[in-house]
């Protein structure tokens, strides 16, 4: 046997090389942070869908990613998508359930009341584009928002199965256990939630 | 993962989603990407901690201990404690007691001196005025 200039050389010959715990902290954080980049933008959006404003949509999606980080970063990267989703809806029906008694807590006091209508407009919404409008994208932004609508109309459960299931492309085992429930809640839910969006939207799409 | 929409209309859900995703602006994108560097940099920060800070059962009952051995300094330097000690000792108790007793004591050397004299005065007193002979 030839003789080792170092003691990592004898290493490599006898088992190859000894892994860094510290390594594979750095391999996993990488995974998690790419995984993060690819599902953040998907996350915003179904969770404007579900509180429509916008801020709040991004503070329960920080508090989604902070809690995985924290928590479940050494977790199989694969149990991670349904448990971000699952921290992810959990924080959304907080966020709705605050609004209820925060609006229940308001009616008692004095002064104007909100309109649940203006509450959700954008100003910006009413200003003029200076571009010129494409037809296919306004139609398709029109579409979007009639099927935002339809969701916010339907029972939270339903609503997390068909964004869980649809948007985001979840099985029903996966989409299970992110909404805590059984597989065959899953697909009531699922199969509820198409009917009813079918019979409002069916018409206009 | 990711199973096709079953029919057109679930196809055209999944469709526009995925465009209204690609429309996000790019403030919503920054404040997005911000949130996730946040997030992976929690994931460092409880690597950089100590262990035991890290173990999450370990860091109550580090307190607990903490609380507990502040609490018997806090009673051994009290006015409590440090009569706790003294009584403990008793040395200097229990020579006051003896002085105390032996005061006592002397009271009772005091009467029977008292006693031999008043036989000493009553011989004087006889040698100094004899009676008639008898």
């Amino acid at each position: 046997m030839p003789p080792f200039d170092t003691l990592n050389q004898a290493w490599m010959v006898w088992d190859g090389p000894a892994p860094a715990p510290e390594e594979a902290v750095l391999e996993y954080t990488r995974e998690l942070e790419k995984f993060l980049a690819e599902i953040e933008r998907r996350a915003f959006r179904m969770a404007q869908v579900a509180l429509r404003d916008p801020d709040d949509a991004l503070d329960v999606v920080q508090d989604a990613m902070l809690k995985l980080a924290r928590k479940y970063a050494s977790r199989p990267s694969a149990e991670w998508r349904p448990l971000f989703y699952r921290i992810l809806e959990n924080g959304i029906r907080d966020l709705q359930r605050r609004r209820t008694v925060r609006k229940r807590f308001m009616t008692w006091l004095p002064g104007p009341k909100e309109d649940p209508e203006s509450e959700a407009q954008d100003p910006l919404d009413n200003v003029a584009d200076a571009a010129p409008a494409i037809p296919e994208a306004l139609m398709q932004g029109q579409a979007m928002q009639q099927l935002e609508v339809s969701l916010r109309a339907l029972p939270a459960r339903q609503r997390e199965a068909f964004m869980l299931r649809n948007f985001e492309g979840l099985d029903v085992a996966e989409t299970a256990s992110a909404m805590g429930c059984s597989e065959g809640s899953v697909k009531t839910h699922y199969s509820r939630a198409v009917h009813t969006l079918r019979e409002q939207l069916g018409e206009v799409w | 993962m990711n199973e096709q929409p079953r029919d057109s209309f679930e196809a055209r859900a999944q469709a526009l989603f995925h465009d209204s995703v690609e429309g996000v602006d790019y403030a919503t994108r920054a404040r997005l990407t911000q949130a996730r560097n946040a997030a992976i940099e929690a994931v460092s920060a409880s690597r950089r901690r100590p262990w035991f800070f890290r173990i999450g059962v370990l860091t109550p009952a580090a307190g607990v201990t903490a609380a507990a051995i502040l609490g018997v300094f806090l009673w051994l330097g009290s006015p409590l404690g440090q009569h706790a000690v003294t009584v403990a000792d008793g040395q200097s108790n229990f020579e006051d007691l003896e002085l105390v007793a032996a005061a006592d004591e002397g009271s009772g050397d005091a009467m029977d001196m008292l006693q031999d004299d008043i036989e000493f005065y009553d011989w004087a007193d006889k040698s100094a005025n004899p009676g008639p002979a008898a």
